[in-house]
């Protein structure tokens, strides 16, 4: 555990070298993130201008949900999106061999070898707007509140981290598909707004299918104290799904490792 | 001319050839396109259903779904991504060759461009029925604004297709910077009604989205398609509008494009 920690400290220290080594290109990219986050209430604006509130969810829930989105998107590409991407460059020309020879978990390892270090901005700013609505909304951060948050998020990067795994490990089969990434982003997109705004099964597919609605919508409303509307008890179940979730990416994982037979060409 | 079109339909037969290899990964990028129509229906609708009279800027359930739906087909049809595709040529020095050769680059990506539609219409096709079968559009076009809209969507991707690739040059001067595809992406969401509908802007914005080409890529296809224009001249100056920002970004591609190829230092080999 503790050379485990030891390593990704190393991991880091190398990505912020890394990092200072391309300035003027960080700087363009922070601003990159600000423009986003711009763009993402411009759109609450928009609605909003024209209605006071979708299916319960007002201005206030919204910038919750946004900020909770930005935080999360922004977090996945803090570790999850460059590791699983060298996986997958590691996969496709054989390189994956350096991989398992070190005497450490491979899972681990192919798990924190790369962190994009400016992407905390996002984190950042995402938390700042969904601070911010949830202070309008409820007049306070309660500490109770913040304790459902929190464990709604980490179920929620859970349940990330093990579809991006099972995807690139998909990869071990289908060498062929480099972008495979594209089957999250384009099941994310419909998590930018809160699942209320879908007809009920859709809602369904995407709560028990496909766990979108553990992913944005239910740590939000944690935020604001509404999370049993969404999913009944839902830190309780949050935390659940986010270790099936991790239990079943990590057996995929090993079975398909044992598939991989190197392909150093 | 003659060689160009040769030349150009040599490109289009390999380009086709290439998408059936990559079937499986032309198919991920086009899911995009159906994905993101359906969450702003999905969005616009409840959000017309909170009001009291049930409508937004004119728009009840029925129209957010012919909009989109229209907006679907037209945002599949009229797409272009060179912004995001020119700056990875320079980088890895695969323009060179490009260069070398007696015809314009830009033709061999209109080919690409085009082989990319034609590939995908035996996905989206079928995808575009299931949407209308399961959100029931309300249309209400005649047979004229059909007409109008499907000469509408081939200006509307003429006009995006040239000027995303002026602003792709860009890209002979920095290479390293992503961000101009996402800037004009962004514009096409917000200011080409691919988000909203412009009417359902806040006044400010919609008066800004009319000083810009945006709208004549996708927002006016879709509307007319709809039936939401009714009035012939107004359908016919919009096609002028259209006409215009081409002739505009036509004239933009050729003084860019000369000063942009001197600037060019091929990058590695």
């Amino acid at each position: 555990m503790a050379r485990g920690l030891k390593l990704m400290w190393l991991f880091i220290r190398v990505s912020l070298q890394n990092l200072a080594a391309y300035r003027f290109d960080m700087y363009a990219r922070i601003g990159m993130a600000f423009m986003h986050v711009g763009y993402e209430l411009l759109g609450v604006w928009i609605i909003f201008n024209r209605t006071n509130e979708i299916r319960g969810w007002t201005v206030y829930h919204m910038l919750v949900l946004v900020g909770v989105f930005r935080m999360v998107a922004g977090g996945i590409r803090i570790i999850i999106v460059p590791n699983m991407r060298l996986l997958l460059q590691d996969i496709h020309n054989g390189k994956l061999d350096f991989v398992l020879l070190k005497p450490v978990n491979a899972q681990f390892l192919v798990s924190v070898r790369e962190f994009v270090v400016w992407r905390f901005t996002d984190v950042l700013l995402g938390a700042s707007v969904a601070l911010y609505g949830c202070v309008k909304l409820t007049g306070t951060v309660s500490p109770e509140a913040l304790l459902r948050f929190s464990v709604t998020l980490t179920a929620a990067f859970a349940i990330v981290y093990s579809v991006w795994l099972m995807l690139a490990t998909a990869c071990f089969w289908f060498v062929r598909i480099e972008n495979i990434e594209m089957v999250f982003w384009n099941v994310f997109e419909a998590g930018r707004y809160p699942i209320v705004i879908y007809r009920p099964w859709v809602q369904g597919l995407l709560t028990f299918v496909i766990p979108l609605a553990f992913i944005t919508t239910v740590p939000a409303a944690a935020l604001s104290g509404e999370d049993s509307k969404i999913v009944p008890y839902a830190p309780v179940v949050a935390t659940a799904a986010g270790v099936c979730m991790l239990l079943v990416s990590s057996w995929f994982w090993r079975f398909g490792l044992r598939r991989y037979s190197g392909a150093s060409a | 001319m003659t060689a160009v079109a040769r030349s150009f339909f040599a490109f289009l037969r390999k380009g086709i050839a290439v998408m059936l290899q990559y079937r499986g990964e032309i198919v991920l990028w086009a899911i995009w396109g159906l994905v993101n129509p359906a969450v702003s229906y999905a969005l616009w609708s409840a959000a017309a259903e909170s009001n009291a009279d049930g409508t937004i800027a004119g728009f009840g359930r029925g129209e957010f779904a012919a909009y989109f739906f229209a907006m679907m087909i037209v945002g599949h049809l009229t797409q272009a991504w060179d912004t995001y595709e020119i700056g990875h040529l320079v980088r890895s020095g695969e323009m060179s060759p490009k260069l070398l050769r007696p015809i314009l680059p830009i033709w061999e990506a209109l080919a690409g461009n085009l082989s990319y539609k034609i590939t995908t219409l035996a996905f989206v096709v079928p995808m575009w029925c299931l949407f209308a079968w399961l959100v029931r559009p309300t249309f209400d076009t005649s047979a004229w604004q059909l007409g109008l809209g499907l000469i509408a969507i081939v200006l509307g991707a003429v006009l995006n297709f040239v000027l995303n690739y002026v602003f792709a040059l860009v890209a002979f001067w920095t290479p390293k910077l992503d961000a101009m595809g996402e800037l004009y992406f962004g514009a096409c969401m917000l200011w080409g009604g691919r988000f909203a509908p412009l009417d359902a802007l806040p006044d400010i914005l919609r008066w800004l989205s009319g000083l810009q080409p945006f709208k004549w890529m996708f927002a006016f296809p879709s509307e007319l398609i709809m039936g939401r224009i009714t009035d012939p001249s107004e359908a016919f100056r919009g096609l002028g509008i259209q006409l215009a920002w081409i002739a505009v970004s036509i004239v933009g591609f050729r003084a860019l494009w000369s000063v942009a190829v001197k600037r060019y230092t091929a990058v590695s080999g």
